[in-house]
């Protein structure tokens, strides 16, 4: 019933009630893991394995923080895991600029086919790349680099980025680039002063969706790069794990280490986040 | 002999022109060449190729830990497949999530549009709300959820004991560890859904709804022939989505039960890993990942279809 109140307006029941249960409903489900992890990393070990377990932190402690770093190399999970992001977000937008420029700009005859070939691409099951690629970066002595994640993370936000773009890019008047190239500017000239500059929101929201792409890939980070030096985040974590020992909330500590970067820049760019998803997932 | 030399430089610069306009002021087939290359070499290199060594690979009794050099094996591979349980096992598991999951996904998260829909004054708790678990890496997801389904110290069994209901051992039972390694999917997946279906919903305009209050349609006979009509192509476009993503499931499974007990929670894509890193059998785990390509490029071609189709999917 919920489902029919929303599309209308003025309805009685879509009055204030309805629309705290619905917020409270929202942010639970959106939040509850995180906010478990974040309370948890706050408890002791022994409050841990308290029955029945308890929600609120009794005496909060930041040991647990502490003990993150110390007892694996969390700062270098974290590196691997920013410059692999970092560099993977910088060559794919480097490549998808100028392919959308492309496919916004100029007469193509095969638009529709190159359109096609990139969203096939972007369907494209990345656990089938683990094989040869596996197979390729061991003859290459790559395995244990971040070339062997840099790479593949890459092509897995190419065809996103790209099809980003294309639509900022077709969103620019194109007198401003005439104007430009009759004031002199050859064609790359107006790209990377006009257009790049203009459509800044749009680079930065590509960007955006390829640096959380990389930053959460796990199945490649995990059968590439074994060697604690070289783990990212998602990999790294399970390093804390023993046996038969769960550290929860030593674990959680890093979890929400892990956590803070991105959802700061979500909580920022929200909504340049939220208009790049939708045009990249549902433009075809 | 000055008119000669004009004209031979005159030659010369109409002769280098093309080349130095062809860089600097290009035409747009050779501009269209030169932005589209480094994309279509980095697919070259990064799909094409790897895809076709994986088909050739699948075709070869490759193993590393036997140290033996690689050797054609026909068929081999794809023949040990049918007698394999594992196999089996893996892609009904894989096959069962994605029935499961898809439309868990999409009718939790049209829900969550819905209720997101409505005119909030704060606006950006409920955006947070929405990505937050779309931002969440699918391993710290399934980490997570492992934890919260903890037969002594999760929050599920803390909740059923609450109200009065005896807590389970959720990671024994093949069905029950299933299920929640099901439910933690859903509440990943869902949030992307309830983004595109809210963008969606967002650009129904209002005006429809008005006129059809004047005429006196219900709210649920809005929602059936205005709102789901209007939504079905964005609805469409994001099952396929979800259907891709969800025959590759792999982190959470592997973090939650690591595809136990015994084998009862192990997908495809966790059978084509163990085959490849642990037992280093090449030849079999890329004919496995044969059969998840061609697995995946079904719903991609139904997906392209529907798409250039235009009218099929409106």
């Amino acid at each position: 019933m919920s489902a029919t109140v929303s599309s209308g307006i003025g309805s009685a029941l879509s009055g204030k009630p309805l629309r705290l249960i619905a917020a409270f409903v929202l942010v639970v489900n959106g939040l509850f893991p995180a906010l478990w992890i974040l309370l948890t990393s706050f408890k002791t070990e022994a409050e841990l394995t308290q029955k029945p377990i308890t929600w609120l932190p009794h005496a909060a402690t930041l040991r647990n923080y502490v003990q993150a770093f110390s007892d694996q190399p969390l700062l270098t999970f974290l590196f691997n895991s920013f410059m692999v992001a970092l560099l993977s977000t910088a060559l794919t937008l480097l490549v998808s600029v100028l392919a959308a420029y492309a496919l916004a700009r100029l007469n193509l005859r095969f638009r529709g086919l190159i359109m096609s070939v990139i969203i096939a691409v972007s369907t494209f099951p990345l656990v089938t790349l683990l094989v040869p690629l596996f197979e390729i970066m061991r003859a290459l002595n790559l395995l244990n680099s971040w070339t062997a994640l840099i790479l593949p993370y890459t092509v897995l936000s190419l065809p996103v980025c790209t099809l980003v773009l294309t639509s900022f890019f077709e969103g620019i008047p194109r007198d401003l680039e005439n104007a430009a190239m009759i004031d002199g500017c050859t064609r790359f000239g107006a790209l990377f002063r006009v257009v790049v500059p203009l459509s800044a929101p749009g680079v930065f929201t590509a960007g955006i969706l390829a640096f959380v792409n990389a930053w959460d890939e796990f199945l490649l980070a995990l059968s590439f790069n074994s060697n604690p030096g070289l783990r990212t985040l998602p990999v790294g974590i399970q390093l804390y794990q023993g046996e038969f020992a769960f550290p929860w909330p030593v674990i959680s500590a890093a979890l929400v280490v892990g956590i803070v970067p991105v959802a700061i820049l979500i909580v920022i760019f929200q909504e340049r986040v939220v208009s790049g998803l939708t045009a990249g997932g549902i433009k075809g | 002999m000055t008119t000669s030399t004009l004209k031979e430089r005159a030659t010369r610069a109409t002769a280098r022109r093309p080349w130095l306009a062809r860089w600097s002021d290009p035409d747009d087939t050779t501009l269209a060449v030169i932005l589209l290359a480094p994309a279509a070499i980095l697919l070259g290199v990064m799909i094409v190729y790897p895809v076709s060594r994986l088909i050739y690979t699948s075709f070869l009794d490759l193993s590393l830990t036997s140290g033996l050099p690689p050797r054609f094996a026909g068929l081999a591979n794809f023949r040990q497949m049918p007698d394999d349980p594992v196999f089996w096992q893996a892609t009904w598991n894989t096959v069962l999530i994605t029935l499961i999951t898809v439309p868990g996904s999409l009718l939790v998260g049209f829900a969550l549009a819905l209720l997101a829909n409505l005119p909030f004054r704060m606006k950006w708790s409920v955006r947070l709300s929405l990505l937050i678990p779309w931002a969440l890496p699918l391993s710290f997801a399934g980490l997570i959820f492992g934890w919260f389904f903890h037969s002594e110290y999760g929050v599920v069994n803390d909740v059923l004991n609450r109200i009065g209901l005896p807590g389970v051992i959720w990671f024994n039972s093949p069905r029950l560890a299933f299920a929640a390694i099901c439910l933690a999917i859903i509440w990943k997946a869902s949030s992307f859904m309830a983004m595109i279906i809210l963008a969606g919903l967002q650009t129904i305009p209002r005006s429809l709804y008005e006129a059809a209050d004047v005429d006196g349609a219900g709210r649920v006979r809005q929602f059936f022939e205005i709102t789901l009509p209007l939504l079905k192509p964005t609805i469409v476009v994001a099952l396929i989505f979800r259907t891709i993503t969800a025959l590759q499931t792999f982190d959470i499974p592997y973090m939650m039960t690591g595809g136990g007990p015994g084998t009862e929670t192990a997908t495809l894509a966790m059978y084509i890993h163990q085959n490849t890193v642990s037992f280093l059998d090449l030849g079999y785990g890329s004919a496995l990942a044969v059969v998840m390509f061609g697995l995946s490029m079904c719903v991609t071609a139904l997906y392209l279809r529907m798409i250039r189709g235009g009218g099929t999917a409106s």
